[in-house]
């Protein structure tokens, strides 16, 4: 038994003072910032593919790489206050011109990141490759795309043969990565990912990938000189790394967690995002065949519930788009609101009085993906059994629920809730794969007058006629059809090191850090 | 010498049976189970035909026995498959040379990274270096703190060792390991900065991870030593030695310890075995410790089947091989003893 001798006491408190002389951390201690280099850890929250080829995947993680590694002719900011605006990058102006032609001048002076100048041929190469059906961005892009290329620095691009006109790519643009011709023709883009954007790669080591500031890009070299992204699956471990230092910037912040960071000294952001979560009516049977049941299920919801559920995840919704949309509108006078007498009386009219009568109806949902779905998910249930309707709750992890989500046949649940983020304003990278009969990925509710009030905005070139139609005629037919009820827009919630200044989260999860700064 | 040759080739046949059982059961279940790695691998948003014929290419259409059949006539070759999502990099390093002003030659390196789809192989023998340091370190202070409170509640039994022992080992076993490690990596990483513990960027970042596993194994080893020296205690050869006048510390150094080793062993091979693999991927998962377990846990999160199979064989075979090197390591401390 060692005795408390002053010896041994100052033995300790030597030892402690080593310590303290760390800045009270062990010498093996590496933060993320603070290395020498301007140098940021992002907290990765999905792995990337084996695949650096940008028209291979639809995965959001990697969507977020593809932003920082890669040129587009034009970005999209989608913020709050101006929803539809337009930064040029790799175009300098886009026009509509005759023939439903979208017409794109380039500028001269960019070259990929590999040193092969960039050209309209390598917009032709892009465009007709990202969005044949066939790849599987092509879910993004309204048909296979059609390129002429005018001259080295002019193209013009539409649907094949006219199929659809260009001006769909009026935002569409801003979320479609430029790449070379070359390397789309060797298929060198699966191995490398040869871009033109604010960032060059440099490695990939298991879970670490590391990316350094393209000092020629073309809207300034970012100051922050590399960025690292870390795969880090738990949640709760990117929150205390964040805390502890050892990452700087984390995404998919759950609610519980952005009020304990409020006490940290890290900075917290919200963005309301380009996802809408919404309740999918399956109509392949009764009882959701019948609008009415429809409508009834949907004002038994009161969203505000499910707003104070959320808390700062949440943002309210009144239709089927974000606010972060082109064509978002507040005002849809017929989008049904939480009223359990109306429920009542639609219940009655269909034939099921009370709920009486009513199939079994499963409801669907998943966890560990979106933040708090099984827990509105809970209160959706309680809501709709409170009226009559039967709901039986269902929740599966990740990969089982992403398996039967997407079933169409009479095995799928009668309701199931799902988000769905893109990187654009372009209201049709959700009409269209929702609740046009072209699509019905989630629905199968389809309706002619839906799909004709879709394919009528598609095709007006003038952008205010457009918004025009969207809001006036196609957002009351989805009310009025309701093939899903929209419950909120989700709200992005990232963290991050304090000393980062001026970086912009994007509405659809990407980070923009070429104005983003380091302070001491 | 014969006998442990007889005793290694039946054994070793016995395990390749096993093994292939484990396999053919894992990869059955995998494609029984809903969550489907193509759905997963190229985005939600994918169409549904796009899947098919990506599923389609991957042979994962079909039959289950013509897939399992396919795979192991490769698996026999050393060819476990590509991980569906774990991309590999190998460095290409390429001269260029620059004509830089004034007619000076200026050479430069211009590095390439380019990715292919991970071998399993690769995976595995990239994790498993991380994750024998880990379990290395775990069992090290597992028995550290295990084997002096084992042995004293062992030899003190119903006195105050015991009851400390008891009590330690019944908090330890209480504590949930994913818990715990969050504990461990708020209090110590993130509030006293004492020691790191996210991912791994040298030897001070297994401490904590192996402390947590420490925590989940050592009641085992306390609980089961403390019992068989109680147990050893109550044998003959004690009381005979004792009447034969040997030293105390000689019948508990040379017959306690050495017969009490003998059911310590088995719950090394079979307990300890399965324990510290099943906490090994969890402690690796929360402390994003890169090593075999991190891989498996999110392979199975994203249903990398090629993975998860070439885990499960590596699993089943470190738990055949452990409990043929249990048995042989017994017959030679109680020769009286055969498998």
């Amino acid at each position: 038994m060692t005795k408390t001798t002053r010896r041994n006491f100052l033995k300790g408190t030597a030892a402690a003072g080593t310590i303290a002389a760390f800045g009270g951390q062990a010498p093996f201690f590496k933060k993320a910032l603070g290395q020498g280099k301007k140098s940021v850890v992002w907290g990765q929250t999905e792995p990337f593919t084996s695949s650096w080829d940008p028209s291979s995947h639809t995965i959001l993680a990697q969507i977020y790489f593809d932003y920082d590694v890669f040129g587009q002719l034009i970005r999209t900011p989608m913020s709050q206050a101006q929803p539809d605006e337009i930064v040029y990058e790799m175009a300098t102006s886009q026009n509509v011109v005759e023939d439903g032609w979208l017409e794109y001048t380039l500028r001269k002076d960019i070259k990929f990141h590999r040193g092969q100048p960039f050209t309209a041929h390598d917009v032709k190469a892009t465009f007709e490759y990202a969005s044949n059906p066939e790849r599987p961005s092509g879910t993004w892009y309204p048909g296979q795309a059609e390129v002429q290329v005018v001259d080295d620095y002019t193209c013009r691009v539409r649907g094949e043969g006219g199929s659809y006109p260009g001006s769909l790519f009026w935002f569409l643009a801003g979320f479609l990565p430029i790449l070379s011709k070359d390397d789309i023709e060797t298929k060198a883009i699966d191995e490398f990912p040869n871009g033109s954007g604010s960032y060059k790669f440099i490695s990939r080591d298991g879970p670490t990938t590391i990316l350094n500031a393209n000092p020629d890009y073309i809207l300034g070299t970012p100051e922050i000189e590399e960025v690292v992204y870390q795969f880090v699956p738990d949640a709760s471990t990117r929150l205390v790394s964040l805390i502890s230092g050892e990452l700087d910037i984390i995404e998919r912040v759950e609610p519980e967690q952005y009020e304990t960071l409020l006490e940290e000294d890290v900075t917290t952001s919200r963005t309301v995002s380009t996802e809408n979560k919404y309740l999918h009516f399956r109509c392949y049977e009764p009882p959701f065949d019948d609008v009415r049941l429809r409508h009834a299920a949907a004002h038994a919801i009161d969203r505000d519930l499910i707003l104070e559920l959320m808390g700062p995840a949440g943002h309210p919704t009144v239709g089927q788009l974000s606010s972060a949309k082109f064509g978002y509108t507040d005002t849809i006078p017929n989008s049904p609101e939480y009223n359990p007498e109306r429920c009542q009386e639609l219940l009655a009219e269909a034939g099921y009085p009370g709920g009486d009568g009513l199939p079994p109806i499963e409801y669907l949902t998943s966890q560990g993906f979106y933040p708090k779905t099984k827990e509105y998910g809970e209160v959706i249930t309680a809501l709709l059994q409170e009226q009559g309707f039967p709901v039986e709750f269902t929740v599966m992890e990740v990969a089982s629920w992403i398996e039967r989500v997407f079933v169409r046949d009479e095995t799928a649940p009668q309701l199931a809730d799902t988000g769905w983020m893109t990187g654009s304003p372009e209201p049709n990278l959700v009409l269209r794969p929702m609740w046009h009969s072209d699509g019905l990925i989630l629905t199968n509710c389809g309706s002619d007058t839906v799909d004709a009030a879709i394919e009528k905005q598609q095709t007006i070139t003038d952008v205010d006629a457009r918004r025009a139609s969207i809001q006036n005629e196609l957002m009351p037919a989805l009310a009025d059809h309701l093939p899903s009820f929209g419950l909120f827009t989700s709200v992005l919630i990232h963290a991050h090191h304090p000393a980062i200044e001026g970086i912009y989260f994007l509405p659809n999860g990407p980070v923009d850090k070429v104005k983003a700064t380091l302070t001491s | 010498m014969a006998f442990v040759l007889t005793f290694l080739i039946r054994r070793l046949a016995q395990g390749v049976v096993i093994v292939l059982l484990v396999t053919f059961l894992i990869f059955t279940l995998l494609r029984v189970i809903p969550g489907d790695p193509v759905r997963i691998m190229l985005g939600p948003a994918t169409t549904q035909a796009v899947v098919e014929a990506r599923a389609q290419e991957l042979g994962l259409r079909d039959s289950i026995p013509e897939q399992f059949v396919r795979y192991i006539a490769k698996a026999v070759q050393g060819d476990f498959g590509e991980s569906y999502f774990i991309g590999e990099t190998g460095i290409a390093l390429t001269a260029q040379n620059v004509v830089g002003g004034k007619g000076q030659d200026t050479a430069t390196e211009q590095r390439e990274a380019k990715m292919t789809r991970a071998g399993v192989l690769k995976v595995i023998a990239d994790g498993l270096p991380y994750t024998l340091m880990l379990a290395g370190m775990g069992l090290l202070f597992t028995l550290l703190m295990a084997v002096p409170l084992g042995i004293a509640a062992g030899l003190n039994q119903e006195k105050w060792q015991d009851r400390l022992a008891f009590f330690i080992g019944s908090v330890f076993i209480s504590l949930p390991n994913f818990w715990l490690a969050l504990v461990l990596i708020l209090l110590i990483t993130a509030r006293a900065g004492l020691l790191p513990s996210i991912g791994y960027k040298g030897f001070g970042y297994v401490i904590l991870p192996a402390i947590v596993l420490a925590v989940e194994l050592a009641p085992i080893i306390i609980r089961g030593l403390s019992m068989s020296i109680a147990q050893a205690l109550q044998a003959g050869y004690v009381s005979g030695g004792i009447v034969r006048g040997l030293p105390w510390r000689q019948i508990i150094v040379r017959h306690v310890l050495r017969n009490s080793s003998i059911p310590m062993l088995n719950l090394f091979g079979v307990q300890i075995g399965g324990l510290l693999l099943g906490g090994v991927f969890v402690t690796e998962f929360v402390f994003d410790y890169p090593g075999v377990g991190r891989s498996t846990v999110q392979a199975v999160l994203q249903r990398d089947f090629p993975v998860i199979q070439g885990v499960a064989i590596l699993a089943a075979s470190i738990l055949v091989l452990a409990n043929i090197m249990v048995d042989l390591a017994s017959t030679f401390i109680d020769r009286r003893l055969k498998f």
